[in-house]
C-alpha cells in the first residue's frame, strides 16, 4: 500500500475530514518510484482501473479501504512510463467508465478524453508547450479538388512565421492533421521547432479523410490523391523544393499506413517517412484476429513484406511498447533495413495515442528534417 | 596609409552575458563611426538598436542580406544560378558527410585501440591523413562550385552586382572598423563573397563575434554533439576569408561539445592540425593584432591530447 494511505489507516478508522485533508494535499495518482496507485472516493459496489495496456489485465480491480469510502489499487510502472486510463465504476449493477476525479491531468483524443497517469521519471516536454519566444506560424483552410475522389477535400496549411514567397521550402504531409493540431499540439511543436533551427522552415499540409479506417487502410485512390491531386495542387500554390527528399509523408495507426503505402506505390516521389505507431498488422498464415477493418491492411502489409522495395530512402518509426502494435512495428525494421532504407526506431513507454506521438515529434522531424541549428552561430 | 595592424577582436556568443561593450571599450578603437555587417541575421539584417545601445560608436548596416534580396528579385538568371549553386553545395556536402562518417568511425577507433605503439600510431596517422584528405577533396568541390558561379557573375561581367559593389565599397571607405554579428554562417559568408569584401575587409579593423568570428578564418568548420537527432561529425563547409590564417574558431563550445568525450576532442584537434582549434563561449575574448594573438579572455585551446587549455597570448 501506498505510504501516505498506510498513514492514514494506522490510527484504525479515519475521519472524513482526515480523507480531505488528505486528498487536498496529495496529486493522484500517487506516484511513489515505480508503485503508482490510484484512488476513488464514493460509493461502489466494484471499482476497475482500465487502461488499454497491451501487457497488464484489462481491468485492474481496486481494493476498498475499510472504514472509509476509498478505494485503491496499485500498479508497477517503469520508469519515464505515460499511461491514459479510466475509471470504471459498478454501483447497482451499473456500469460507468469515468476520468479520475482526482486527477486534474488529462488527454483529449477523437473519441473524448482520459485520465492521464505520468509515471516517475515522465515529464511533459517543454517544447510541447506554447513558447512565447517562439515566432507562430499561421494556418490556412484550403480545398483540393480531387479527381481521384471526384469531391473537394478540404486541408489547412501550415506556413512558417519565417515565409517567405521568394523560397523554396520542403513540404511535409500529415494524415490526420487537424487530430494532429488538436491532441498532439502539432502546430506548437513546429513553431517551437522551426524556432530552435532544430527543422528546417516546413511547409506542412495537414489532410483528414472522411473514411480514414477504408482510405487509410492501404487503398490505391489514396495514394493517388496525395501524388495525383494533393501535390501538384500544393505545387501551383506554394514555393517547394522540387525534389523527393524535400517531401516527407506522415503519419499515426492507419495515418502511418497510409504514408507507407503511398510510398510504396509510388517510390521515388517521397524521400521520407515519419510512421508512428503504424497499424501494420499481418498475417504469416492463416487469417489475422484483428477484425475485417484490417482486412484491407492486411493485405497491404503481407504483399508489402513480400516485396518491399525501397518506398522511402529515409524512415522514422515510433511506437509505444504498452501496444499490441509494438510486435508488428518491431518487425518491420529489419524488413526494412535489409533493403538499405535509413531507418531510425523509437520506442517508447506509452500507448497507442496522440501525447505519445506529439513526445516523439521532435527526434522524428529533427532526424528526417535536420534544422540549421548546425549553420547558426549566435 | 595606415601602416598598423589591423585589429581583429573576436568573441563568443553575446547571450546571456555581453562583453561586446566591454571588449570595444578597451580596444582602443575609438568612437569614430562603424560598418556593421548583420547579413547572418538574414530577415532581421539591421535590427541592431541592442547592438548601438551597447556602444558609443554611431553604427550603420551594410544592407549585405537585402542587397543580395534585390540582386535576386532583379535579375532572374543571378537568382536561379545562385539556387542551382547552392543546391550543387548542398548535394556536395551529403556526399562529404556520407563518406566523413565511415572516415571518422575508424580514425576514432584507431585512437581508442591499444596494441603495439609503433603499429598503432602509424595506423592512427594514417586514419587521420585520410581525414584530412578527404576535407581537402571536399574543399577543392566546394570552391570549384564558387569558382564556376563567379566566374559568370561578377562586379566586371554583371552591371547590377557592380554596383551594388561599388556602393558598398564607397560605404566602407567611411569605416576604419567593421562590425560582424553571429547568425547563419553560410548566408553570412555567401554575402561576403558575393560582393568581394574578403578584398575589402582586410584592411579593416574588425570586431566579430561567433558566425562573424568564424568566417575570418581560412576553413570554415562546423560542429555540433547536442543536435536533437543526435550528434554529428565535424564538417569543414567551405573556405573562408583567410583573415585569420590557421586557426579554427569554435563558437559556443561548452553549449556544442561533448568536452568529455576525449577521444572526439582529440581527433577534433589532431585532424585540423596544425590549425590551433579554439573555443569562443559566452565572455571569451581574442585580441589579434593582423595575424598576432594580443590579449585572450577564457578562450581556450584544443591540446593533441583533447585537453582544453586557456590561451594565452605569447
Amino acid at each position: 500500500m501506498n505510504p501516505a494511505l498506510r498513514k492514514l489507516l494506522r490510527k484504525g478508522t479515519p475521519e472524513p475530514a482526515d480523507i480531505d485533508a488528505l486528498i487536498a494535499e496529495l496529486e493522484f495518482p500517487l506516484v511513489d518510484g515505480p508503485d503508482v496507485t490510484f484512488v476513488f472516493r464514493g460509493a461502489a459496489d466494484e471499482v476497475n482501473l482500465r487502461c488499454w495496456i497491451s501487457g497488464l489485465d484489462t481491468a485492474q480491480p481496486f481494493q476498498a479501504l475499510p472504514g472509509t469510502d476509498l478505494w485503491a489499487t496499485t500498479i508497477e510502472l517503469p520508469k519515464g512510463s505515460r499511461i491514459e486510463y479510466k475509471f470504471e465504476v459498478i454501483k447497482n449493477g451499473t456500469r460507468e467508465l469515468i476520468l479520475d476525479p482526482l486527477n486534474e491531468v488529462i488527454a483529449h483524443d477523437p473519441f473524448g478524453a482520459n485520465s492521464v497517469c505520468q509515471g516517475y521519471g515522465y515529464v511533459r516536454p517543454e517544447w510541447t508547450l506554447h513558447d512565447p519566444q517562439a515566432r507562430a506560424g499561421s494556418l490556412q483552410r484550403l480545398q483540393v479538388d480531387s479527381g481521384i475522389f471526384k469531391e473537394p477535400r478540404e486541408i489547412q496549411v501550415y506556413l512558417p512565421a519565417t515565409f517567405r514567397s521568394n523560397r523554396r521550402y520542403p513540404l511535409l504531409i500529415v494524415h490526420d492533421g487537424i487530430d494532429y493540431l488538436r491532441y498532439a499540439d502539432l502546430k506548437a511543436v513546429l513553431d517551437n521547432l522551426t524556432h530552435r533551427l532544430e527543422i528546417p522552415s516546413v511547409i506542412t499540409a495537414l489532410i483528414e479523410s472522411p473514411d480514414r479506417l477504408k482510405e487509410y487502410g492501404g487503398d490505391d485512390r489514396h495514394a493517388r490523391f496525395l501524388v495525383e491531386d494533393l501535390l501538384p495542387f500544393m505545387n501551383d500554390a506554394y514555393p517547394l523544393l522540387d525534389a523527393a527528399n524535400a517531401r516527407c509523408l506522415m503519419g499515426a495507426s492507419f495515418g502511418g499506413v497510409a504514408a507507407l503505402h503511398a510510398a510504396w506505390r509510388f517510390p521515388e516521389q517521397f524521400g521520407s517517412l515519419l510512421l508512428q505507431s503504424g497499424s501494420f498488422a499481418f498475417s504469416d498464415i492463416g487469417r489475422h484476429n484483428r477484425g475485417p477493418v484490417f482486412d484491407p491492411v492486411v493485405r497491404f502489409m503481407n504483399e508489402f513484406r513480400e516485396q518491399p522495395g525501397i518506398p522511402a530512402d529515409r524512415i522514422f518509426m515510433s511506437c509505444g511498447m504498452y501496444e499490441s502494435l509494438i510486435y508488428e512495428n518491431r518487425s518491420l525494421v529489419p524488413h526494412l533495413q535489409a533493403k538499405g532504407v535509413e531507418l531510425r526506431f523509437e520506442e517508447a513507454r506509452d500507448a497507442h495515442n496522440w501525447e505519445n506521438w506529439r513526445d516523439r515529434l521532435r527526434i522524428g522531424l529533427s532526424w528526417l528534417m535536420p534544422g540549421p541549428a548546425w549553420m547558426v552561430y549566435e | 596609409m595606415n601602416t598598423e595592424m589591423p585589429l581583429r577582436l573576436l568573441l563568443g556568443p553575446q547571450r546571456p552575458v555581453v562583453n561586446l561593450d566591454s571588449a570595444v571599450a578597451q580596444s582602443g578603437i575609438g568612437d569614430g563611426p562603424i560598418g556593421v555587417i548583420s547579413a547572418a541575421w538574414q530577415e532581421a539584417e539591421g535590427d541592431i538598436d541592442d547592438v548601438q545601445r551597447l556602444l558609443p560608436n554611431p553604427l550603420f548596416d551594410l544592407r549585405l542580406y537585402q542587397r543580395t534580396e534585390e540582386l535576386f528579385a532583379a535579375d532572374e538568371r543571378l537568382r536561379e544560378a545562385y539556387r542551382r549553386r547552392q543546391d550543387r553545395l548542398k548535394e556536395q556536402q551529403r556526399l562529404y558527410s556520407m563518406r566523413l562518417k565511415h572516415l571518422m568511425v575508424a580514425a576514432r577507433e584507431t585512437l581508442r585501440i591499444e596494441g603495439e605503439p609503433a603499429v598503432v600510431a602509424a595506423e592512427r596517422r594514417h586514419a587521420i591523413s585520410q581525414l584530412r584528405a578527404l576535407d581537402r577533396h571536399h574543399l577543392a568541390q566546394v570552391e570549384k562550385a564558387h569558382t564556376r558561379f563567379d566566374s559568370v557573375f561578377n562586379a566586371d561581367s554583371h552591371k547590377l552586382l557592380a554596383e551594388h559593389t561599388a556602393a558598398i565599397e564607397d560605404e566602407l571607405s567611411r569605416f576604419e572598423t567593421v562590425l560582424m554579428t553571429g547568425g547563419n554562417v553560410i548566408v553570412l559568408m555567401n554575402r561576403l563573397r558575393l560582393f568581394g569584401l574578403d578584398r575589402l575587409l582586410r584592411h579593416k579593423s574588425i570586431i566579430a563575434w561567433s558566425a562573424g568570428a568564424m568566417v575570418l578564418c581560412d576553413r570554415i568548420v562546423f560542429f555540433h554533439d547536442r543536435l536533437p537527432q543526435g550528434r554529428r561529425d565535424p564538417e569543414i563547409v567551405g573556405l573562408g576569408m583567410g583573415l585569420l590564417p590557421g586557426i579554427v574558431l569554435l563558437p559556443d563550445a561548452k553549449g556544442r561539445l561533448q568536452a568529455k568525450d576525449l577521444v572526439r576532442i582529440r581527433l577534433f584537434s589532431r585532424r585540423f592540425a596544425p590549425a590551433s582549434c579554439m573555443t569562443l563561449d559566452n565572455g571569451s575574448l581574442l585580441s589579434y593584432a593582423g595575424e598576432t594573438l594580443r590579449d585572450s579572455e577564457a578562450a581556450k585551446r584544443i591540446t593533441r591530447n583533447g585537453r582544453f587549455k586557456r590561451v594565452r597570448a605569447a
